[in-house]
């Protein structure tokens, strides 16, 4: 596999203006072998300050999210909103081949730095703009965050429990799942690149990237005319869901082995009226899954998770135990895997095992190998290095607090 | 006529369900050829290609019949394979090498094939041939056991969303694939587990254990890594209509109790800082949803984002299809299919100004463009092409 050193990165440049909505969209670049530069302002952006953090204590260069979000960046410091600044940013545009931010609309073009201005600096340059709502549109300027866009997406009005609120899924889904359009958005742009010779500029709304991703929910409404609602961890085709055992929680399903399962149950003498006949029916079973749900979890609760998960899996049911994070950090097949990455943090002294790349290569590079930039910590290497910026020149800036 | 990005692309699609054709969708809707293919016997259920699911996810494709099963079937794949530039499948780990279509040999007929392949667990490791839905994963990754109200058992979320996502990693595989043979000539082998693919959108809540040891809880609609109160879901006029409201900032809080016309209960001392309000979030909560009950969610998203709060409509599908930003960006589309008539789906959300998405063709009827490909594509003659169907090959 392509983690070594023959392994051939991928040969963009990018630079990164996004906070934590669309960080994700340019570490996946990155763990592609990409060239990003994390361009922050002087005091480090703002997602330096979302949790988790390194021994709990909040802290700048110890946000846990910004860690995962920005592996393998370089991190420069640059005060965009003062002339200096955008004229050195045009700089750096002009030898890049994407640009990723995450400004409400029209901010960049207020400060000169607008997809025009950039693309005749560099008509090749590709501009992804990941915001709320989109860059156009009644609501351009409407204020969106992980929550807000969950609810407008579609996707709370489907998740939690039929009597209570409906429930935000864990973890600033809508972030992910938007970074990850930008980033196809990104390579389509660069294949098209090669005829043309032309950048474009690529609009990503949170709310629509949540509105792609419900599944189910659009399509029962149009070929329907089904308002899907929430049903909590039964799956809208009534054929999965989430029951207590032993010593957890399994996710079992009785869609298609419906003669399997219950032979399992019957080997136990716990199917109870299962085994009717009437049960085989798909359609029947649909209609009264709260009786499946019943007499499954009666048998579920005999047995504990892990026995579950052998039992069904030798079977080729699907199934899974419902696992923790420290499940998962210690899982087996993601070991085996090398799926978790020990990472070095010279300043602390440590390394630590990062989540790592779900895509294995033969060819291309993919891989974890430098933990998120400090404040600034590339300054020196991109404004000495790549813009020949002289020392003077560059203690200036630092004094002016450009950079 | 304005080309598609990906013109000149030709994709071989043994996908099927759900993330595998969402992946191969990305590319057909940016103007890559792609062929899917199917066998008679699968087509079944949501793989039908009259259902609104199989219509949603294969708009833009052409469409081929095959009977794997048949001996000399692999001969003809094996010929479609020379004139493709990728081949991607999310079936078990077994299946290609046992119709003798593992990488290896591709790479022997072609050797600047890309090769992808999407499954549950990955194609190595002692769990390779675990079997695995969307909500298989969800639960192994994390995600159902976070996703709950505080306390109480996990609910996790009740579809796939597992595998959208990682039909997304597929896509953006296959991209940097066709990026690296750009540059180096060469094809490669594409390995994704969607396992993998769920617990890298966890990524800072894994991390917190294994940095901290630090055992990540539900939150429910709280918020997970920021501070911040208010910061909920709340029930407002009419029959199961909600709004969110998310406050992270004092500003924010005054805009809010302005909005409410700065009722009493606002000013007491306990919710006069973030950490105050935090502290009795659940009286605050309740305060707050009394004043929501008495709007619609929509105006209540419309009074505070006036007033720079970050509010929306908890939106349900019906909503969703009449949601006036959705509308006034047009995102979803309409195409005319010859049995299901004017159909109607969500369109891309990547919004690419010069080489924008088409929406040319709606999903392909079982073996449609069977004619195009056998006999334009590939070459056969009518009399080849008959054998190919008299033997069941094509079916």
């Amino acid at each position: 596999m392509a983690e070594g050193k023959d392994a051939v990165p991928l040969g963009l440049r990018v630079l990164d203006l996004t906070d934590e909505k669309a960080s994700f969209c340019s570490k996946l670049l990155a763990d592609m072998g990409a060239e990003v530069i994390k361009v922050e302002r002087p005091c480090g952006d703002a997602s330096r300050h979302i949790g988790p953090f390194w021994g709990d204590i909040p802290h700048p260069e110890k946000s846990l999210s910004f860690w995962h979000n920005n592996t393998n960046k370089l991190g420069i410091t640059l005060c965009l909103e003062s002339k200096q600044g955008q004229s050195i940013f045009l700089r750096l545009a002009s030898k890049a081949d994407a640009v990723v931010e995450a400004f409400p609309p029209g901010y960049l073009s207020e400060i000169g730095l607008g997809y025009e201005v950039l693309s005749k600096e560099n008509p090749r340059l590709i501009l992804a703009s990941i915001t709320g709502f989109g860059q156009t549109g009644l609501y351009k300027d409407r204020k969106s965050c992980d929550i807000v866009a969950s609810a407008v997406g579609g996707q709370m009005y489907v998740c939690g429990l039929p009597d209570c609120s409906p429930l935000k899924p864990y973890g600033q889904q809508s972030f992910y799942a938007a970074s990850l359009f930008a980033a196809v958005g990104i390579l389509i742009a660069l294949r098209e690149r090669y005829r043309s010779g032309r950048g474009q500029n690529i609009d990503i709304s949170l709310q629509e990237a949540v509105a792609a991703t419900v599944e189910h929910v659009m399509i029962r409404y149009f070929y329907e005319s089904i308002v899907p609602n929430r049903q909590g961890s039964l799956h809208w085709t009534n054929s999965a869901c989430v029951l207590p055992c032993k010593d957890g929680y399994i996710l079992v399903t009785f869609g298609r082995e419906w003669d399997t399962l219950i032979d399992l149950l019957d080997s136990e003498a716990m199917a109870e009226d299962l085994k009717g006949e009437k049960w085989r029916d798909e359609k029947y079973r649909r209609q009264h899954v709260d009786r499946i749900v019943q007499v499954l979890s009666r048998w579920t609760t005999t047995h504990t998770a892990v026995e579950l998960f052998e039992l069904g899996q030798s079977m080729h049911l699907p199934w899974a135990p419902v696992s923790s994070p420290e499940e998962v950090t210690n899982n087996i097949q993601l070991k085996d895997r090398k799926y978790f990455i020990p990472l070095e943090h010279p300043e602390a002294n440590a390394s630590f095992f990062y989540p790592g790349f779900p895509v294995k290569f033969s060819g291309s590079s993919w891989n974890i190998w430098r933990r998120a930039p400090l404040i600034g910590e590339h300054n020196t290497q991109v404004y000495g290095g790549e813009l020949g910026l002289s020392h003077e020149e560059l203690t200036q800036l630092y004094s002016k607090n450009i950079i | 006529m304005q080309e598609g990005a990906l013109n000149g692309i030709r994709v071989l699609d043994f996908t099927w369900l759900l993330a595998g054709p969402y992946a191969t969708r990305i590319l057909a809707d940016f103007g890559a050829e792609v062929i899917k293919v199917q066998s008679k016997k699968i087509s079944t259920g949501t793989e039908s290609n009259v259902s609104g699911y199989f219509n949603t996810w294969n708009r833009n494709k052409l469409g081929i019949t095959i009977d794997m099963t048949h001996p000399e079937s692999r001969e003809l794949v094996i010929n479609l394979v020379k004139i493709c530039d990728v081949v991607i499948e999310n079936f078990s780990p077994r299946v290609m090498a046992n119709w003798g279509l593992s990488y290896e040999t591709l790479k022997e007929i072609k050797p600047d094939i890309i090769m992808v392949s999407l499954s549950g667990m990955g194609h190595t490791g002692p769990w390779k041939d675990f079997v695995a839905l969307g909500p298989t994963v969800q639960a192994l990754s994390g995600l159902t056991y976070l996703t709950s109200y505080n306390q109480g058992p996990p609910v996790g979320m009740g579809y796939s969303y597992a595998d959208p996502l990682a039909g997304l990693f597929a896509a953006l595989a296959t991209l940097v694939a066709l990026e690296y043979r750009a540059t180096t000539g060469r094809g490669q082998y594409v390995d994704i587990s969607e396992y993998e693919a769920m617990c890298s959108l966890l990524g800072p809540t894994i991390l917190d254990y294994s940095v901290n040891h630090n055992l990540a809880v539900p939150r429910g609609n709280t918020s997970e890594h920021m501070p911040a109160s208010p910061h909920g879901c709340y029930k407002c006029l009419g029959d199961d209509k909600w709004c969110v409201i998310a406050v992270f900032t004092e500003e924010e809080w005054h805009a809010l109790c302005q909005t409410m016309g700065d009722p009493a209960w606002a000013k007491q001392e306990k919710f006069s800082s973030l950490l105050r309000r935090l502290e009795h979030q659940e009286e605050l909560d309740e305060f707050l949803e009394q004043w929501t009950s008495n709007y619609t969610p929509e105006e209540v998203m419309n009074m505070l984002q006036e007033t720079g709060v970050a509010s929306g409509v908890v939106n349900s599908a019906a909503d969703l299809a009449n949601d006036p930003q959705l509308k006034s960006r047009g995102f979803f589309i309409q195409l005319h299919h010859p049995v299901l008539g004017n159909t109607n789906s969500d369109g891309t959300p990547i919004r690419l100004s010069r080489t924008p998405a088409r929406y040319r063709r709606p999903a392909p009827l079982l073996g449609q463009d069977n004619r195009y490909v056998y006999q334009d594509l590939l070459g056969l003659s009518e009399e080849q092409f008959y054998q190919y169907i008299e033997k069941g090959i094509i079916t």
